[in-house]
């Protein structure tokens, strides 16, 4: 099964564009999507989560047309929104139980024997009496996973999932998000690269509603091999780069400013040569547009 | 610091298009209500009279705290809601300074949104004069104090403490829904002093304790006429004061103590303390990772579907049943209907027993409100849920449908419905349990509560559902919802519509009778509730589609979910439901419209009008008089209809020749008759002219009536009722107690009865004012004719009544003959002596009980009391009642006409009692199931029958003439005779309580005359004034002139007026001069002020104190001012009293008991004195300790402030 989008679009009621002619095919495995904040990443996942309404384009998985036959896909759709809220009161077992019998799971032992095996999953067995509202962020987010993977579903759609979690869990939840990747389309979104990297076999960039660049990761890498520059220089000194050349990205190291830098040739000989990774990729297709926009 | 905060909320405040909606809606409603002048103005008082302005302004404070509330409630919650505490705080800020700021920045911005109303009212007020919805003269000018004094006093004072209240409870406590809560609170605690306003011994407390001051300004104003209505504002003094202050003071204090304890960190703390944190577990633990999720097997079935919805709905119903805000609101709602029920359904302050339809009925008070805004917050709450705590997101990606979702939810508030209809039985039941009152009725609680009440429960919530489906603010939901209900109730109450069929969940109003039981109301509940439930369902229809599941709220992405949602189902659904609201409407239309006749209240205004254009003409037309009538009449209750056939005697008693008979039939009304027979002499009449609208029809004779002619008229009348009526019962003829009276047949010529009173009416329809609805006391018609009823003078009457075989019925007479024939019983009067035409004909299942009376002349009376055969309770209440008002009539206005004395029971439809030769009956509700176990209540079972019976001689033996003042001679004089009865069973002592009483009601009805108030001598209308003013004044004047003296005036009177058989019949020309014969010379000055002239006294004590003395006797000082002064009807003061009146003085012991263990005064001394004007000083010597003074302590004069008149002593120690 894929998942084939074609020409979605989208503008909201304010009159802000989040979706502009978005065609995409995500293969069964995992999919990344990446984009700096307010890209259209959840406006995206949304609407492939049937929560929001399209204005024009489709999206069809196999024979699935999410935009119309939404009872359907709700039925195979597991989803994990950037921000969540849960029933303060309530246990993450009575809970995951409650969701369970809405997703269809009539049987009473088969339920209780995926919230258990879920709640061990998700590392939450031991708490998992307590109320809701007592977790820490990181353990409602495994909440939130654990919820999403009910009812075997064939889509997934997980929403900056690993913002706030620390390092230990965010690897944890990389692990499961991978095993479940196998046979099923998992769509991620996030603004760390890493996360990408580490995942994806297939990733999307989208930036301002638009789709800028989209495939393998490693083939998107090669795209940049040996065009990226290096070079340690003055705060004061950025200005200059700037207006000379395309610096794509500047981050400090030892109180100094480093500069990437896109070109095909070296500049001058006071830059180095780096080996590309999708970091630069990622800036290089974002820094021209949100420039262009944002100055 | 402050300053920039203070700048910082109002600029943020001016560009929320909240305020300005807020403003808004208050600038609309003002103008709707100053246009319309819908204000709460009499017609003789300024539609923007101070008064006026000043009522609309406070009672809109009321409502108004759900503005303060919204305004008030979040200036600090908005810093947790957006989430900036975090950073806020960590400003260079102090904590009084944030607070300080935000209060005043948003009070600042809820004063100046209040303005709207202002605003409002000011334009409306200037355009009302020519809008033409109100006759320009009720508009006066402008002038700014009338706006500014109640605004300072009443209006932002309330907003104020609210706001301080509303502030305090969210900064201390981070939740906004208690802000709702306190504003619930307020309000439950106004309508608690709304319940104790019944008993006008409560006036102070309500006085303080009433949080808006409404009630504390009412009581201030309670006496006020129109004409100091329209000039003067309400004084800021006496009990506003400590009003203020109390309400003002609970705010302030409440805003200090926020100010004190309010500290960013704790604010900061998420309840650190109440939530137990997690401990950290494990995190690596290795077979995690491992554990397999299984594979399991999904349904998605119908069954599994129906399964779910019930389970969401039932997890739902959980969730609200939880939430503390609907705990609160519940308890106070079942509280308020249990104290309703607890104080019973009172008559004149006596509670009455717990019956089953009390029960039932105490659901329409205070309950009724709550409900509603329980239902309205909860459909938000419900509709939110996902919402609120962001679980939207995954709720709306699971695979539900989103009918079973939609459908869970209405399903949860169904039940929630349910439950809240159970609290009412619940409530009933215990109620009974502890009053010992164990008949419950269960059959009468399960229909009203579960086929009645509980489909209109529905029909409100299903038009919050379709608010709250439609409007994803919740807030703003809740906004539209009420107004929703406030613009229906406005159009009702204030705008007078009154259709049922266009006021979303209206219904007819339906009595719930242990005689009739629910008797004929069930069709057009069924029929409404079907409408309006249909109504509902296509409400519900509509929310579904636009109903918002998923994030997007765009107009255009709701729209295009509509369209994805209009299915064959829904669209059916839609049909169907419309189908039947369109079906069940116009089925309505024909029952009240075209069966029925409906009229608006314009509609019915113009109909009289025309009526009184077109047939005026035919008024006081001299007419045969009937002077012996034979009644044949079959009762029909089961199928609520009757065949009454009447032969009447008439001769021509006039001077005139009477060409043609004019039969008034009145215009139809809900109770249909066709004519079977009629016939003059035994041969058809001729119709020579016909009023259709008005059931005005004219027959030639065929030889004009000459003189003395005597000529037998024979008309036989099928009465009946078709459908059902928009509202109103027709309760003349019911399966159980059917009462008619000779209304049933038609009377003869014009009767002025039916024209229009009120002046501006009058005036709007171009009829000329009438001042006056009688001829003036030498008016020859009017001395030629008899008050009640001008078609006869009195009459002999015997008939024959048939009627079902389980009841009984009733005519006048006495009883010759019983018997069965035909499965149905027959009963045959005839009356020996004469009556005036003025009968009833009541049929119901009776039990009967009997009495005798025995005259000190040994003539016997038999006493029956046909009553309700478990209406058991008072009747010996009755005939005590009867036995001692004859005991005491006849002795001293003398013999009693008649040898029986009947009292009857008739469905509580109407509640009254009325006097009809030899038969009194009287309502179920009134009497019949009065709880009178505590002596302080009013025994008004006993009183009331007093009074009736003595319309057997003031208004039977003496019937006046139809000429102005005349009602005085039967109604004053019965409401006198009661007085005494009372006071020759109670004591003079006890008096007082019934005399203020009386002295209330009259002042109270005086205030909102809406003509202007009338003398005794020519008043022909005003109940207060005959009955109120005129038992006071004559329960007066024999204390001044000694009850034997003024008793055998009386019985002089009785004797030379009974039964006067020729006209001029008797005025109050002649009444009067039988009192002046009885008054010596120096009371004549009483007799004027009191008939003649409106005189108000004012007589209060000053000061008063006591010494003890070397004897062991006390010295009691007291100074007492006095005043009376005289007003025109309008309440003008016209002069003041000069010369010194008759007055009473007395020292008071302790209050002490009677036989009948009701609570009385102790007089030390008790002395009439001449008083003049002004202040005067008075020294007594008592023996035993003094307690209390008073200057005309029983409330015998007409005084403009009662309770002034008693004063507590202080001991004077020097």
């Amino acid at each position: 099964m894929e998942l084939k989008i074609k020409n979605l679009s989208k503008t909201y009621s304010n009159g802000v564009q989040a979706l502009k002619d978005i065609t995409l095919d995500i293969p069964q495995g995992m999919f990344g999507l990446l984009g700096p904040n307010g890209a259209g990443k959840s406006s995206l996942m949304r609407t492939l989560a049937t929560l929001q309404q399209a204005d024009s384009g489709s999206a069809m998985l196999g024979d699935l047309d999410i935009l119309k036959d939404k009872a359907e896909v709700r039925k195979i759709l597991g989803y994990l929104p950037q921000e969540f809220g849960v029933y303060p009161k309530v246990s993450s077992y009575n809970m995951l139980d409650h969701i369970a019998s809405l997703k269809g799971i009539a049987n009473k032992g088969e339920r209780k024997e995926l919230v258990e095996s879920l709640l061990n999953k998700t590392n939450l067995w031991d708490v998992r009496n307590k109320s809701l509202g007592t977790y820490s962020g990181g353990m409602k987010q495994r909440f939130g996973i654990a919820q999403a993977l009910i009812g075997d579903p064939k889509l997934i759609i997980v929403d900056e999932p690993t913002a706030g979690l620390d390092p230990a869990e965010r690897n944890r939840f990389h692990n499961l998000l991978c095993e479940i990747g196998e046979n099923t389309i998992v769509i991620l979104s996030t603004h760390i690269v890493d996360d990408i990297s580490n995942l994806c076999n297939n990733m999307a960039i989208i930036c301002l509603g638009e789709v800028v660049a989209k495939g393998n990761p490693n083939e998107l890498t090669e795209g940049v091999k040996g065009r990226i520059w290096t070079k340690a220089i003055e705060k004061n000194e950025l200005v200059n780069y700037k207006t000379d050349l395309q610096v794509i990205s500047t981050h400090l190291k030892a109180g100094k400013t480093v500069i990437h830098v896109l070109s095909d040739n070296k500049p001058d000989a006071s830059f180095e040569a780096f080996a590309a990774n999708l970091e630069d990729v990622y800036f290089a297709e974002i820094t021209s547009r949100m420039d262009s926009t944002l100055v | 610091m402050f300053k920039e905060i203070f700048l910082f909320e109002i600029r943020y405040r001016l560009k929320r298009p909240a305020t300005w909606s807020y403003f808004g809606i208050l600038m609309l409603f003002g103008l709707i209500v100053s246009i319309g002048g819908n204000g709460p103005a009499s017609e003789k008082v300024f539609v923007n009279s101070p008064i006026a302005i000043a009522t609309m302004l406070s009672t809109i404070s009321i409502f108004g705290i759900m503005l303060a509330s919204a305004i008030m409630g979040v200036p600090v919650y908005r810093d947790i809601e957006h989430k900036t505490e975090n950073y806020f705080f960590s400003y260079p800020i102090t904590e009084k300074g944030y607070l300080l700021g935000r209060f005043f920045g948003s009070m600042s911005v809820l004063f100046m949104v209040s303005l709207g109303l202002h605003l409002g009212l000011i334009i409306g007020f200037m355009i009302g004069p020519y809008a033409g919805y109100e006759e320009p003269e009720r508009f006066t000018g402008l002038n700014l104090w009338h706006y500014i004094q109640p605004t300072l006093m009443l209006y932002w004072t309330n907003f104020f403490f609210a706001g301080c209240i509303f502030f305090a409870l969210v900064s201390l406590t981070k939740r906004v829904m208690l802000a709702y809560a306190g504003g619930a609170i307020l309000f439950i605690t106004y309508l608690i002093t709304l319940t104790l306003t019944q008993d006008i011994e409560n006036k102070d407390l309500v006085s303080l304790l009433d949080p808006f001051g409404l009630g504390t300004y009412e009581n201030v104003i309670r006496y006020w006429t129109p004409e100091e209505q329209n000039t003067m504002t309400v004084p800021f003094q006496g009990m506003i004061i400590w009003n203020r202050l109390i309400w003002v003071g609970l705010g302030v204090s409440a805003l200090l103590f926020t100010l004190f304890r309010f500290d960013f960190l704790k604010f900061l703390n998420k309840n650190y303390t109440s939530k137990k944190k997690n401990d950290n577990i494990d995190e690596s633990n290795a077979a995690a990772a491992y554990t397999k999720i299984p594979t399991v097997s999904k349904v998605f079935s119908k069954s599994l579907n129906v399964r779910l919805l019930f389970d969401l709905a039932f997890m739902e119903f959980k969730n609200i049943v939880r939430d503390n805000f609907f705990i609160a609101i519940l308890i106070a709602a079942v509280l308020f209907l249990f104290f309703d029920a607890w104080f019973g359904a009172p008559i004149y302050g006596t509670p009455s027993l717990p019956m089953t339809y009390y029960m039932l009925e105490m659901k329409n008070n205070t309950y009724i409100i709550l409900i509603f805004i329980l239902i309205v917050f909860m459909t938000g709450e419900v509709l939110h849920r996902e919402r609120n705590v962001n679980y939207d997101q995954i709720f709306g990606a699971l695979p539900l449908p989103n009918r079973l979702v939609y459908g869970s939810k209405f399903l949860a508030l169904a039940m929630i419905s349910f439950v809240l209809v159970n609290m009412i039985m619940v409530s009933g039941v215990i109620n009974q349990v502890i009053k010992g009152y164990f008949n419950f009725e269960f059959d009468k609680y399960f229909t009203d509560l579960y086929l009645i009440e509980f489909p209109k429960y529905i029909i409100f919530v299903l038009l919050a559902f379709f608010v709250h489906s439609l409007v994803t603010k919740k807030f703003m939901g809740h906004v539209i919802a009420i107004a929703i209900w406030v613009f229906l109730f406005g159009l009702n109450q204030l705008a007078n519509i009154d259709n049922n069929l266009y006021l979303y969940s209206y219904a007819p109003n339906y009595t719930v009778s242990d005689m009739n039981r629910f008797g004929h109301f069930a069709e057009a509940q069924f029929w409404f509730r079907t409408y309006w439930l249909a109504c509902g369902g296509v409400l519900l229809v509509i929310g579904y589609l636009f109903w918002k599941r998923g994030t997007d709220s765009g107009r255009k992405a709701r729209w295009q979910i509509a369209k994805e949602r209009l299915n064959v189902r829904t669209i059916s659904t839609f049909f169907i439901l419309l189908g039947i609201f369109i079906g069940s409407g116009g089925f309505i239309y024909y029952n009240t419209k075209i069966l029925n006749n409906y009229k608006t209240e314009k509609e019915g205004i113009i109909a009289t009008a025309e009526y009184e254009k077109q047939l005026g003409k035919y008024d006081k037309i001299a007419q045969p008089k009937v002077i012996d009538v034979k009644v044949n009449a079959d009762l029909f209750p089961e199928n609520r209809s009757a065949k009454i056939k009447v032969t009447y005697k008439m001769v021509n008693k006039s001077n005139e020749i009477i060409p043609s008979l004019h039969l008034n039939w009145g215009s139809e009304g809900l109770l249909k008759k066709e004519v079977n027979t009629f016939t003059i002499e035994g041969k058809k009449p001729k119709l020579s002219k016909r009023y259709k609208d008005f059931g005005y029809e004219i027959y030639a004779f065929e030889k004009p009536l000459q003189p003395k002619d005597t000529i037998t008229m024979v008309l036989e009348v099928t009465g009946f009722y078709k459908g059902f009526p928009n509202e109103g019962s027709g309760s003349d003829i019911v399966y159980n107690g059917t009462f008619l009276n000779n209304n049933f047949l038609p009377s003869f010529g014009y009767d002025a009865n039916g024209e229009l009173t009120s002046d501006q009416d009058r005036k709007k329809y171009k009829l000329p004012i009438k001042d006056y609805s009688l001829p003036s006391q030498t008016d020859a018609w009017g001395l030629s004719n008899l008050l009640f009823n001008d078609d006869a003078d009195y009459i002999t009457f015997e008939g024959t009544v048939s009627t079902a075989p389980d009841q009984i019925a009733i005519m006048p007479g006495y009883l010759q003959k019983e018997w069965k024939a035909n499965g149905r019983k027959y009963y045959s009067y005839k009356m020996n002596d004469e009556l005036d035409f003025f009968y009833n004909i009541s049929s119901a299942a009776y039990a009967v009980h009997r009495e005798v009376w025995k005259g000190k002349a040994g003539e016997k009376v038999n006493i029956e009391i046909y009553h309700h055969p478990t209406h058991t309770y008072n009747i010996d209440r009755f005939v005590k009642g009867v036995k001692h008002s004859m005991d005491y009539y006849a002795e001293n206005y003398g013999p009693y006409q008649y040898t029986q004395m009947r009292i009857l029971e008739f469905p509580r439809y109407a509640s009254f009692a009325q006097s009809f030769p030899n038969t009194v009956p009287f309502a179920e509700s009134f009497g019949w199931v009065g709880d009178f176990s505590d002596p302080n209540d009013l025994d008004y079972v006993y009183t009331v029958t007093a009074h009736e019976v003595a319309h057997q001689w003031w208004g039977h033996q003496i019937t006046p003439s139809a000429t102005r003042g005349a009602n005085q001679i039967s109604e004053s004089m019965a409401e006198y005779s009661s007085l005494m009865v009372m006071k020759k069973e109670y004591g003079v002592d006890a008096m007082q309580k019934f005399l203020k009483e009386e002295l209330d009601t009259y002042l109270n009805r005086r205030a909102n005359e809406s003509k202007f108030e009338k003398t005794l001598m020519d008043n022909d209308n005003q109940q207060y004034v005959w009955y109120q003013k005129g038992g006071l004044v004559l329960y007066a004047l024999q204390d001044l002139i000694g009850e034997k003296n003024l008793n055998n005036a009386f019985k002089a009177y009785m004797e030379a007026a009974r039964f006067r058989q020729k006209a001029p019949f008797t005025t109050t020309l002649e009444w009067y001069d039988f009192m002046k014969a009885a008054t010596p010379a120096n009371l004549h000055y009483y007799l004027e002020d009191s008939f003649k002239k409106i005189a108000l006294y004012s007589n209060k004590v000053n000061k008063a104190s006591y010494k003890k003395m070397g004897n062991g006797n006390y010295q009691v000082t007291m100074e007492v001012e006095s005043s009376k002064s005289y007003f025109n009807g309008n309440g003008k003061l016209l002069s003041k009293g000069t010369k010194p009146n008759l007055l009473e003085i007395a020292v008071f012991d302790n209050d002490t008991k009677n036989k009948q263990g009701m609570t009385i005064k102790a007089p030390l001394v008790i002395k009439k004195v001449w008083v003049k004007p002004g202040k005067s000083t008075f020294t007594y010597i008592t023996k035993k300790l003094p307690v209390k003074v008073g200057i005309d302590p029983y409330n015998k004069m007409i005084d403009r402030i009662p309770d002034d008149n008693m004063k507590t002593l202080e001991e004077n120690a020097e």
